[in-house]
């Protein structure tokens, strides 16, 4: 039986494998670390009000996950990648519906169909408390 | 005739064996890429739902998330698993390099930093455990083990799938199977990185500021 392998080419050179590069991991990690570190240190410090803190933080993950798509996912519009990246793009609005439209309808439940919350409803002794 | 036999009279073959137009590693890494997409639609579902339970009438008197997440030792396994992926991602350097030896050594020590991701992760649900922060204890404390458990779960079998890949390295080289192989576990791998950072910044640090 002969090797299906024989003739293909050289994977290689193949280029999902190509892709690979020192220089986009690299960056992606120290993006990812330092990125996350600092917002550990703004956090902890509490130089924000809750909102703007919260809103900010939102806005780093999402940064930080586009700058992992680029340098650690590889996505471009070449035609190795254009496929994934169009995939991920159209299931972008699947995330948001499936999270945010979830959680805005249950507090919204919560807040038009539950008593208000009594004075002393989250002071329950604990273990930890 | 049937309708299926060609003009020649003959049947067109079931399968075509060796090289046919698409390339193989393309097929499969989109496959696989599709297969990570629902993946991350699982996560979607764990984080809508921790985000609807994590409020106060579901902490049901028990742990609130500051009480919960301590974000500065977490950071600790934030370290762990970005370098994990890192040395996965340069040990996919080495293939194109045709480096088996480096190939393996990014391999271990990815196994060896998600590991120590492990270990931080499994400590830290112990010390919880132990001061009655258990998944039963409230809805919250139930959607939050479960969250951050799944990631736990993929991180593991990452790690099992590594140990799967090392010896078909040594046995086959780097022929196109064992290649597509780790291509789709660079994707898995590079994932979990992804994952995490949500998990890091919509659970830990947003856990300390409500």
């Amino acid at each position: 039986m002969t090797d299906p392998h024989a003739t293909e080419p050289d994977p290689l050179l193949h280029p999902e494998v190509r892709q690979a590069g020192v220089v986009g991991y690299v960056s992606g990690y120290a993006l990812t670390v330092m990125l996350l570190l600092a917002a550990l240190v703004v956090t902890e410090q509490r130089s924000m009000a809750a909102t703007p803190l919260l809103a900010t933080l939102s806005g780093l993950a999402i940064f930080l996950l586009i700058a992992q798509c680029l340098l650690f996912f590889g996505l471009d519009l070449s035609r190795y990648h254009i496929w994934k990246t169009a995939s991920l793009i159209l299931t972008v609005p699947l995330f948001i519906l499936s999270i945010g439209l979830t959680v805005w309808m249950f507090h919204s439940l919560n807040d038009q169909t539950m008593l208000p919350e009594m004075p002393g409803m989250d002071m329950q002794p604990t273990t930890l408390q | 005739m049937d309708a299926y036999t060609g003009k020649d009279g003959k049947l067109p073959p079931l399968w075509h064996y060796g090289k046919t137009e698409h390339d193989p590693i393309s097929t499969k890494t989109l496959g696989f890429w599709l297969y990570m997409i629902s993946d991350a639609l699982i996560f979607a579902g764990l984080f809508a739902a921790y985000g609807v339970l994590d409020q106060t009438m579901n902490y049901a008197g028990g742990p609130t998330p500051a009480q919960v997440v301590h974000p500065i030792a977490a950071f600790w396994q934030t370290l762990a698993v970005m370098s994990s992926v890192l040395s996965y991602s340069l040990a996919t350097v080495a293939i194109k390099r045709g480096n088996a030896r480096g190939v393996v050594l990014g391999i271990i020590c990815a196994i060896v930093l998600a590991g120590v991701f492990l270990g931080l992760e499994v400590s830290d649900f112990i010390s919880l455990f132990g001061i009655g922060a258990t998944p039963d204890r409230s809805g919250f404390l139930a959607a939050f083990f479960m969250l951050v458990a799944v990631h736990g779960l993929h991180m593991m079998f990452g790690i099992l799938w590594m140990l799967v890949l090392l010896p078909q390295i040594l046995r086959f080289g780097l022929n196109t199977d064992v290649i597509t192989r780790l291509l789709n576990l660079r994707l898995f791998w590079q994932f979990q990185a992804s994952i995490w950072v949500c998990v890091y910044v919509f659970v830990y640090l947003r856990g300390t500021i409500q």
